[in-house]
C-alpha cells in the first residue's frame, strides 16, 4: 500500500514536470496572460476540490492534488487569451460533476480535464475554437485582439498545411498551446513513457491507429504528409499523453489498454475525416468510457478467476501436505 | 468506414441519451444485468408493434378526431399489452410467472409511448417516412438505443453504486450524472 | 398523528416524487428550460394527475392488474383532451415547444404505477391530500429546475432578461438537466438524510412537539 501510495504521487510529480514546460512554452509565447489563466484554473480547482472533499467528509492529502494536474491539462487546452470566469466554471465542473461525485481520485470513471474540454465545448464552442496568433501578448485584463482558426481547422478543410517541420516542432502556428508544441510532447511521453507514469498500451494503441489509418485512408495531399499532420493536429499526441493514456482512466492491462486506444483513435480518426471536427479525439474519449470500464470489468473478472484457481491450488497443496504428514505418521507407527 | 458516422447519428438519435425517455426504468432495471436485458428486449418488442400499429392509427383515424389520436395509441398499446401476457401464459407457467414483471413494467413506459407519439409526428412533418415498413424499422431503433443506453450504464454500475461515491450520490444521481456527460459528449458529436 | 403527518407531506418533501422515486424526470429533463414552459407543464400535470387518479380510484379492485392500468391509462388520456384544449388557449407557444412531453404526461409513473402500489390502498381523504403533496412534489421540482436553468442557461428569468455575467448554454439542453437534477437530487438527499439524522437525535424532543 505504501508502495502503491508512493507511486501515485511519483506520477503525479512526473506529470507536473512535463505540464510546467508546457506551461513554460506557453508562455514564451503568449506572454503572462497565459500563466495567469493556468494560475486561475489551479486555483479554482483546488478550491473545488477542497470544498468537495469536505462535504464528503474526506481529509485532503497530497494524492488530492491531482486536480492541479487535471486544471493545467485544462488550461494547456485553451486559448491563451480565453475568458478566465468559463475557465473557472470549467476547472469546478471537472471536479465536482466528473470526479468527486463519483467518489473522487479512488473511484475515477471520466477523464477530468475531457469532461471539462467538452463542457466547454457544448457552451461556448465558438470561444474555445478562435485562438490568438503565437507571439501575440494579451495583457492580464484585456480581451484577445485578433483571433483565428487553428491549424487543425484548415488541415481538416483543406488537407494541407504551410507549416515548415521546424515550427511544428517548435509549435509556432495557430492552436491549444499545449497541443502544438510537438518536441516537447515528444519529449514528455518518452519521458513519462519510461518512467510508466502514463499508460504505454494506451499511448502506443492511439498513435499507432491514428498513423495507420493516416496511411492507408490518408487525410492530406500525401501519405507522409498525412500520417504527421494527423498525429500533430487536433490534439492527438496531447490526448493520447494526458487524456486517453491517463492511468486513472485507461485499462491497467497492456493489451487491453492498446486496444482501448486503438479503436477509439481509429474511431476519432474516420470521424474527423468524415466529419472535419476539430479536436475530436478529446471528444470521443469521453464517448468511449463506457469501453474503458468494460475492460477494466473484465479485467477484474479475470483477476477474481485467477485469484480463486490460487485458492484453491493452495487448498489442494495443503491437503496434499497433510495427506503426506498423515501417511507418514502412519508409517513410523508401524 | 460509414459506419462511424452511422454510429454516432444512433447514438445522437438515442432515447435515453438525448430524450431521457425510459430513464427510470433503465436505472431500476439495471440492479441486475437479468432483469436489464429481458426490460430491454420487452421494451424493444413493444416500441416496435406500437410503432408498426401507430402507422395504422395515423393513416385511417379521420382528421375531425385527433384529439383522441393518444387515446388510440394507449388502447393500442394495451392490447399488445393484453396479447404479451396471453402469449407468455399459454407459452408455460414458469415462463409466465417470471416474464410478466417485464411486460408490467414495460407496457405503459414512457419510452414506448414516447416512440410511438415521436415516430408518428415524424411522419406528419416529413411525408417520405409515412409508410409502414419506416413505423416499424423506427420502432425498433428506438428500442436498440434503449439496449445500447442499457450497455452504457451496466459498464459503470459497479462503480456508480461503489461505497466510494457519497452517500448521498450513490446510484441514481450519480447515474443521471454519469448519463450526462455521455449526453454531453454525444451532443458534441453531432 | 406523528406517523399520518409525515405521510401526507412525504410527495413534497421526505420522498418527492421526482427527487426521490426518480418519477417523471422526462419533463424536467428535457423542458424545464425555462419557466413558461415549466408553468405548463405543472398546470397540465396537475390537472391530468389529479383527476386521473381520483377518477380511477372508482375501478374495481378486483380486477387484473394489467386491466385496471389499461383502464387508468385510458381514464388519463381521456382527461387529457380537455386539458390540452384548455393548455392551447392558456399557453398557445409553448405547447409546440415543449412537443411530444405534453402527452406524456397521460402516462406518467404517478397514474400509471403509484396509483395502484401507493394511492388506492389508503382511504380517500388522505390518498386526496397525499396526491395533492405529490403532485406539488412535481411541481416544486419543475419550477426551481426551470427557474435555475433558464436564469443560468440564458441569462432571463421567465423570458425577462437579467444582467447575467456568463450563460452556461449547455444547461439548457438535454444533458444539462441530467446533470443538474442528478446535482439537485443528491443535494436534496444530503440534506434529508441530515435532517432525519437530527431527527432521530432529537427523538425525543420531536414527539414532544408531536411532529
Amino acid at each position: 500500500m505504501q508502495t502503491k501510495i508512493k507511486s501515485e504521487r511519483f506520477i503525479w510529480i512526473d506529470i507536473m514536470i512535463t505540464l510546467l514546460t508546457l506551461e513554460l512554452m506557453e508562455y514564451f509565447y503568449y506572454g503572462i496572460r497565459s500563466v495567469v489563466l493556468g494560475c486561475v484554473c489551479v486555483g479554482a480547482s483546488l478550491a473545488a476540490e477542497l470544498i468537495s472533499l469536505r462535504l464528503m467528509k474526506r481529509k485532503f492529502t497530497a494524492d488530492d492534488l491531482t486536480c492541479v494536474s487535471d486544471a493545467l491539462i485544462i488550461a494547456l487546452m485553451l486559448p491563451a487569451a480565453f475568458d478566465y470566469k468559463i475557465a473557472a466554471i470549467a476547472c469546478v465542473f471537472a471536479v465536482v460533476a466528473a470526479k468527486n461525485v463519483f467518489g473522487g481520485r479512488l473511484n475515477m470513471i471520466f477523464s477530468p480535464a475531457a469532461a471539462a474540454y467538452v463542457f466547454i465545448y457544448t457552451s461556448w464552442k465558438s470561444l474555445l475554437l478562435m485562438y490568438p496568433e503565437p507571439h501575440t501578448h494579451t495583457g492580464i485584463f484585456e480581451k484577445a485582439g485578433s483571433l483565428v482558426s487553428s491549424a487543425s481547422h484548415s488541415f481538416n478543410i483543406n488537407g494541407k498545411l504551410s507549416i515548415s517541420d521546424f515550427e511544428l516542432l517548435m509549435g509556432n502556428f495557430c492552436g491549444p498551446p499545449g497541443a502544438v508544441s510537438v518536441l516537447l510532447l515528444s519529449v514528455a511521453a518518452i519521458v513519462l513513457l519510461f518512467r510508466r507514469s502514463i499508460s504505454a498500451g494506451a499511448f502506443i494503441g492511439t498513435v499507432s491507429a491514428t498513423a495507420l489509418l493516416a496511411y492507408i485512408v490518408p487525410a492530406g495531399v500525401t501519405k507522409a504528409g498525412s500520417v504527421k499532420y494527423s498525429i500533430v493536429m487536433n490534439m492527438v499526441l496531447f490526448a493520447a499523453i494526458y487524456i486517453i493514456a491517463d492511468r486513472r482512466v485507461a485499462p491497467k492491462r497492456g493489451y487491453f489498454a492498446f486496444f482501448y486506444g486503438f479503436f477509439l483513435a481509429a474511431f476519432a480518426y474516420i470521424y474527423t475525416l468524415t466529419s472535419a471536427k476539430e479536436n475530436s479525439i478529446v471528444l470521443i474519449s469521453l464517448v468511449f468510457t463506457p469501453a474503458a470500464l468494460g475492460f477494466k470489468n473484465l479485467e477484474k473478472h479475470i483477476e477474481n478467476i485467477r485469484a480463486e484457481e490460487a485458492a484453491s491450488e493452495l487448498l489442494q497443496a495443503q491437503e496434499n501436505a497433510d495427506d503426506t504428514v498423515t501417511e507418514e505418521a502412519a508409517a513410523d507407527e508401524e | 468506414m460509414f459506419m462511424v458516422i452511422e454510429f454516432v447519428v444512433l447514438l445522437s438519435s438515442n432515447l435515453i441519451l438525448m430524450q431521457a425517455l425510459g430513464t427510470s426504468t433503465l436505472f431500476i432495471a439495471a440492479g441486475n444485468k437479468k432483469n436489464l436485458l429481458w426490460t430491454a428486449i420487452t421494451i424493444t418488442i413493444f416500441t416496435t408493434l406500437g410503432s408498426g400499429a401507430a402507422y395504422f392509427i395515423k393513416n385511417l383515424l379521420p382528421s375531425g378526431i385527433a384529439d383522441l389520436t393518444l387515446l388510440f395509441y394507449v388502447l393500442i398499446i394495451g392490447i399488445i399489452y393484453v396479447l404479451l401476457l396471453a402469449a407468455l401464459y399459454f407459452a408455460g407457467g414458469e415462463t409466465f410467472k417470471k416474464a410478466r414483471k417485464y411486460v408490467h413494467l414495460s407496457a405503459y413506459n414512457c419510452a414506448v409511448m414516447g416512440t410511438v407519439i415521436t415516430v408518428a409526428g415524424r411522419a406528419e412533418t416529413m411525408p417520405e417516412y409515412n409508410h409502414f415498413m419506416s413505423f416499424v424499422s423506427a420502432g425498433a431503433e428506438a428500442g436498440s438505443g434503449f439496449i445500447l443506453a442499457a450497455f452504457i450504464l451496466t459498464a459503470a454500475y459497479r462503480k456508480l453504486n461503489s461505497s466510494k461515491v457519497p452517500a448521498a450520490f450513490r446510484g441514481f444521481p450519480a447515474m443521471l450524472i454519469y448519463l450526462g456527460l455521455i449526453s454531453m459528449a454525444v451532443y458534441a458529436l453531432r | 398523528m406523528k406517523n399520518r403527518k409525515t405521510s401526507v407531506f412525504d410527495g413534497l418533501v421526505g420522498d418527492n416524487t421526482v427527487l426521490s422515486s426518480l418519477m417523471v424526470i422526462s419533463p424536467v429533463i428535457m423542458c424545464g428550460t425555462d419557466i413558461s414552459n415549466a408553468i405548463a407543464l405543472i398546470y397540465a400535470f396537475s390537472a391530468i394527475t389529479f383527476f386521473s387518479v381520483i377518477l380511477g380510484s372508482f375501478v374495481p379492485k378486483k380486477l387484473p392488474y394489467a386491466a385496471k392500468i389499461i383502464i387508468y391509462a385510458v381514464i388519463a388520456s381521456l382527461v387529457y383532451i380537455p386539458v390540452r384544449t384548455a393548455a392551447g388557449m392558456f399557453f398557445p407557444e409553448v405547447i409546440g415547444r415543449v412537443g411530444i412531453y405534453f402527452p406524456l404526461l397521460a402516462v406518467n409513473s404517478l397514474i400509471i404505477v403509484q396509483s395502484e402500489t401507493k394511492f388506492y390502498r389508503m382511504k380517500r381523504l388522505p390518498m386526496i391530500a397525499s396526491l395533492v403533496f405529490y403532485i406539488l412534489g412535481f411541481d416544486a421540482v419543475m419550477l426551481i429546475t426551470a427557474f435555475i436553468r433558464e436564469l443560468l442557461g440564458s441569462g432571463t428569468i421567465n423570458g425577462r432578461v437579467v444582467d447575467a455575467d456568463t450563460i452556461i448554454s449547455g444547461l439548457g439542453m438535454p444533458f444539462g438537466g441530467f446533470i443538474f437534477l442528478g446535482l439537485f437530487c443528491g443535494l436534496y438527499r444530503a440534506v434529508r438524510s441530515a435532517v432525519r439524522r437530527e431527527e432521530n437525535e432529537g427523538g425525543g424532543d420531536s414527539d414532544v412537539h408531536g411532529n
